[in-house]
Formats: C-alpha cells, sequence, structure tokens
C-alpha cells in the first residue's frame, strides 16, 4: 500500500531522513517510532507530501506520490496531528465535513457522512454536532479529528502523535477507540509515536526511526525480544521491556485445556499483560479464558512468554 | 443596538434642527450677526461627507488588505518591512498638507481630498491585516494544509474567517479617523461637515465653527461605537494598539 524507497530529506546541513526503504501492506496499523529529531514526522509527512523527499520517493498504491495535484492526493488521506488543529469558527459537523465538502459531496450525502463518523469515533451526533471547538475536552477534540480525517473514506490514515497530549484515561479510551475503528475499516494507518507503550498496544508493525534512519521494521513482540534494536532499550525502562511484551501477546497463545475455579476471567482479546495484571490483582496464578472449550492461562506461560520462550 | 439606533435617530432631528434654531445659536454666539448656517442643506453635507469619508476607506482596503495578505504569504514575507514602511510613511504626511501638494494636479473639489483620506485610513488597514492573519492558529492552518485545501481555499476559509475580529477592528479605526478627518477636504472645496468650519473660520463666525464641528464629532464617535459593535465584544477596544 505505502512503499518508502530510498528516502533522504536534508534541511540545509541537518540529514532528517536517511535512505528510508521499506513497506506498508493494506490494511497494517504500523508505528513509527523514535525518539524527538529521530526523523519518524518527517517520514509520515512525506506521505501526503507535506513534505519532498530530497532523494528516493514514496509510493501509495503503486504510484509516485510526487506525481499529480498535492490537493488532491491530501484529500485521499486522512490526516491527524497532536495539535488537532480543529478549525475554531466552525462547528464540529462543519469541521468534519471539511473534505467532503471540498470534493463536492451533495449536503444530504454530507450530512448522513458526519453522524455516522461522529457515532464511529464515540461522539453523540446530535449533542456534539453543533457545538464550537472551543466547547470541547482534549479527548472529545482529537476524536473529532479522527472523524474528520476519515470523512471522505480515505484508504490511508496518518496520524502524528495524536495522543500524545491527552491524560492517560483519555489516552487510553481514544487507543481503544482507534483499535476498534482500525479492525472495523480495514484502513492502512500510519501513526508516530515515542511512547514505547502505546506501539506495543495500537501496532500490527513497528518501524524503529533513529537519527534519519530505519533502525528495525518488524512485529511488536519480535522488536521487544533479545535481537531488537538498542534504541528501544534506551526508550524504556529496561526492566520493563518484558512486560511491555506482553501486552503485544494474545493470552489466548499460552492456553491450556481445562477449567479452573476461583480463577479471575479474561476479556475477549486480552493480552498477556492484561492477564498479569488480572492475576496481581486476584492475588492468583491462572486465570480463565472466555469462550467454550474450557481453557485457561498459568503464571508459568507468561514467564515463559516473557522472557522469549513462548510462542510468538 | 437599540441605543445605536436611537442615537441615529437623534443625530438626524438634530441636523433638521440645526438650521431652524436660530434662537439656541443666537443665544449662545450674541456678538454675530448671522449665527446659523444655512448656506447648504446639512442632509447634503452629511451625504457627501459619507461618501467622501467611506469612498476613502474602501479604496484603502482595497490597497491596504491585499497588501496585509501578500506581507503574509510565504514568499511575500520579506515585502513586509517595506510595505509598512511605505504605508507608515503615507500616513504621516498631514492630510491638510496633501490636498495642498495634490491641489496643482488634481484641482479643487472632492479627488484631493480622497487621496488625503486614502493615504491616511491605508495603515491601519494593512497593519490589522497583517496582525489578524499572523494571529491564525497554525495547527489549524497545519490541518487545513493536510486536509487538502488549496492556498485560496486555505485563506478564504480558514484565515480570513479568523482574522476577521482583528481586521474589523482596523476598519473600524479607518472610518473613524477618515470620517473625523474628511472635514479638512472643505479647504479644497470638498463639500462637506467641513464646509461651514471653513466657511466660518473665513468670515470669523465661530457659531459656523461649532455646528460643523459639533456634527463631524458626533458622526465620528457614533460610527466607532456602531463599528465596535459588529467587530464583537472580543474586539472592542483593540484597534487602537494597530492604528
Amino acid at each position: 500500500m505505502i512503499r518508502f524507497e530510498g528516502v533522504s530529506h536534508r534541511y540545509g546541513a541537518v540529514e532528517a531522513l536517511r535512505d528510508v526503504s521499506f513497506a506498508v501492506p493494506a490494511g497494517t496499523l504500523l508505528v513509527l517510532l523514535g525518539e524527538s529529531g529521530s526523523g519518524k514526522s518527517t517520514l509520515l509527512r512525506t506521505v501526503n507530501r507535506l513534505i519532498a523527499p530530497t532523494a528516493g520517493r514514496v509510493l501509495l498504491a503503486g504510484r509516485d506520490v510526487a506525481a499529480g495535484d498535492p490537493q488532491a492526493l491530501r484529500r485521499g488521506i486522512g490526516y491527524v496531528i497532536q495539535s488537532v488543529g480543529l478549525f475554531p469558527h466552525r462547528s464540529v459537523g462543519a469541521n468534519v465535513a471539511t473534505v467532503p465538502g471540498l470534493l463536492g459531496w451533495e449536503a444530504g450525502r454530507i450530512d448522513r457522512r458526519v453522524d455516522a463518523l461522529l457515532e464511529l469515533v464515540g461522539l453523540d451526533p446530535a449533542a456534539y454536532r453543533d457545538r464550537l471547538p472551543a466547547t470541547l475536552s482534549g479527548g472529545q477534540a482529537q476524536r473529532v479529528g479522527l472523524a474528520r480525517a476519515l470523512a471522505a473514506d480515505p484508504p490511508v490514515l496518518l496520524m502524528d502523535e495524536p495522543f500524545s497530549a491527552l491524560d492517560p484515561a483519555t489516552r487510553r479510551g481514544l487507543q481503544s477507540a482507534l483499535r476498534r475503528i482500525h479492525a472495523e475499516t480495514g484502513k492502512t494507518v500510519l501513526l508516530v509515536t515515542h511512547d514505547v507503550e502505546e506501539a506495543m498496544v495500537l501496532a500490527d508493525r513497528i518501524a524503529v526511526m533513529e537519527g534519519g534512519r530505519l533502525a528495525a521494521e518488524g512485529s511488536p513482540s519480535a522488536l521487544l525480544g533479545a535481537g531488537g534494536p538498542d534504541v528501544l532499550r534506551r526508550m524504556i525502562r529496561p526492566e520493563l521491556l518484558a512486560f511491555h511484551r506482553l501486552a503485544a501477546i494474545p493470552a489466548g497463545t499460552g492456553a491450556v485445556p481445562g477449567p479452573v475455579s476461583g480463577a479471575p476471567d479474561l476479556p475477549e482479546g486480552a493480552s498477556m499483560r492484561e492477564a498479569l495484571l488480572l492475576m496481581l490483582t486476584a492475588g492468583a496464578d491462572r486465570a480463565a479464558l472466555p469462550g467454550e472449550p474450557p481453557r485457561h492461562l498459568p503464571l508459568a506461560a507468561i514467564l515463559a512468554a516473557a522472557a522469549g520462550e513462548g510462542p510468538v | 443596538m437599540r441605543r445605536l439606533g436611537l442615537e441615529a435617530l437623534a443625530f438626524l432631528a438634530a441636523l433638521w434642527a440645526a438650521p431652524r434654531a436660530g434662537a439656541l445659536w443666537q443665544a449662545l454666539f450674541p456678538e454675530v450677526s448671522r449665527p446659523t448656517y444655512a448656506q447648504d442643506s446639512w442632509f447634503l453635507l452629511l451625504g457627501s461627507h459619507l461618501a467622501l469619508s467611506l469612498g476613502a476607506v474602501a479604496a484603502a482596503a482595497v490597497l491596504g488588505i491585499p497588501a496585509g495578505i501578500a506581507a503574509t504569504r510565504g514568499g511575500g514575507r520579506a515585502l513586509r518591512p517595506v510595505l509598512d514602511a511605505i504605508f507608515a510613511l503615507a500616513q504621516s504626511i498631514p492630510p491638510v498638507a496633501v490636498i495642498a501638494l495634490a491641489l496643482p494636479l488634481l484641482g479643487f473639489g472632492a479627488a484631493p481630498t480622497l487621496l488625503a483620506l486614502v493615504l491616511y485610513a491605508a495603515l491601519p488597514l494593512l497593519r490589522a491585516t497583517v496582525a489578524g492573519l499572523e494571529a491564525v492558529p497554525r495547527d489549524a492552518l497545519e490541518a487545513a494544509r493536510g486536509l487538502g485545501l488549496s492556498p485560496w481555499q486555505r485563506l478564504v476559509q480558514v484565515e480570513l474567517p479568523l482574522a476577521r475580529p482583528v481586521m474589523l477592528s482596523g476598519l473600524r479605526v479607518a472610518v473613524t479617523l477618515s470620517v473625523a478627518t474628511a472635514a479638512v477636504g472643505a479647504v479644497a472645496g470638498a463639500r462637506c461637515l467641513g464646509t461651514p468650519i471653513v466657511t466660518g473660520l473665513a468670515n470669523a463666525n465661530p457659531a459656523y465653527v461649532l455646528q460643523g464641528a459639533l456634527f463631524t464629532a458626533w458622526l465620528a464617535l457614533w460610527l466607532d461605537r456602531a463599528l465596535g459593535r459588529l467587530a464583537g465584544p472580543g474586539a472592542s477596544r483593540s484597534g487602537e494598539a494597530v492604528g
């Protein structure tokens, strides 16, 4: 879907990107992870041509993004930024309607689409459609920002540190909304963050950026394992490496058959990290998985997975 | 809004009453033999005063607003100190001097006055346009660009609506300056609320001067408040800062 081919970018003497090449398959949620100044945002912005690479090219669905009209390209790509950037003089509904309006959709279709999108991001259309951005909380504003980015149903969504300015509880709410929306819509999502935990929670794939180069690209659990890049060890406390790695491993991978009594019940789709936290809270050494036939997850399986021995 | 409307009615009633209030002027100026200005209809003077001063503001807007837009575009940023210096220089020449200098070229009547007022009113419009556009939130502009608005669409749909309150306060300064200053046009023979003042000065008739000054000042003050209402509460007195 998106392919970076030898992408380099230079601002004067600063090499922001150095020969970055990798591909993002359609439908993937790929997190661009890196420290400040690693080039992750610059790379993201080459996709919708807010930045033109000084060498190399970016292909979107097989076509070089540098060919054709940049405005037309951007209207076909969702874009969410950390500061949200809602238009303060327009209502929530009018903000969401921006790109459909530019594309000349007829009014009835736009109205239906706006309501559907507000529902999708978890805001009641009747209560929010006519409000002005200044009346929204940070989390609500970013939900509107996400709805606005998705308005014209673009196949690709670019998100530049979308949740970094939010408090932890609000951030978790938006992360789970994004995971749900990604699962429902099958969009290709490129999300920039410096937060390793966020990357582990959200990503299908992670591309780690360091000093303008691609340091590693792979599945979350593989990157946090023994063979992962050193830069990740700098970005989180080493003793938490195994813990974060568990966030990317589904609890079901360590399950053994058989019912258990007096053990906490895991929710559908729980990760090993959630299972571990649940066991700690309940003081149990195993947790029951949902569904039939009865299965459970023993603590030993979590320890094995954390050590990199379990199935990944 | 209601108060402004009532005051406008009071103003028009006073214009109507001025030539009919001979007893009042005589009481105020007992030493003047003919204290009631009746050479022209006051409504005619008001109409041509407004046409002159508002026409000048319209022309100043045609110069100042596009110049302000140009000075805030990527490529035009270098122009900004140059434009600011030109407009500031234009404003620094006293309007009465502009009229005197332009008389030989443009002749008597409205033309030299119009020129003087345009030069005087363009600076607040330029500065307010620049200040308003500079204050547009960067994140909204970044989002507009990323969503695929063209430069023209960003200007019309995002920047100008957000700059509007500051621009309106600049317009208010320009209108107030222009309406108050247009009276000097009478020295070049432009018919306006300054005509009684100039006639009064020439004939040592302070009653005419008072009548002309009263209506000129009242009109300027009323327009200032009316436009302040238009600009909204947030911009109420901010116009002075950019004037």
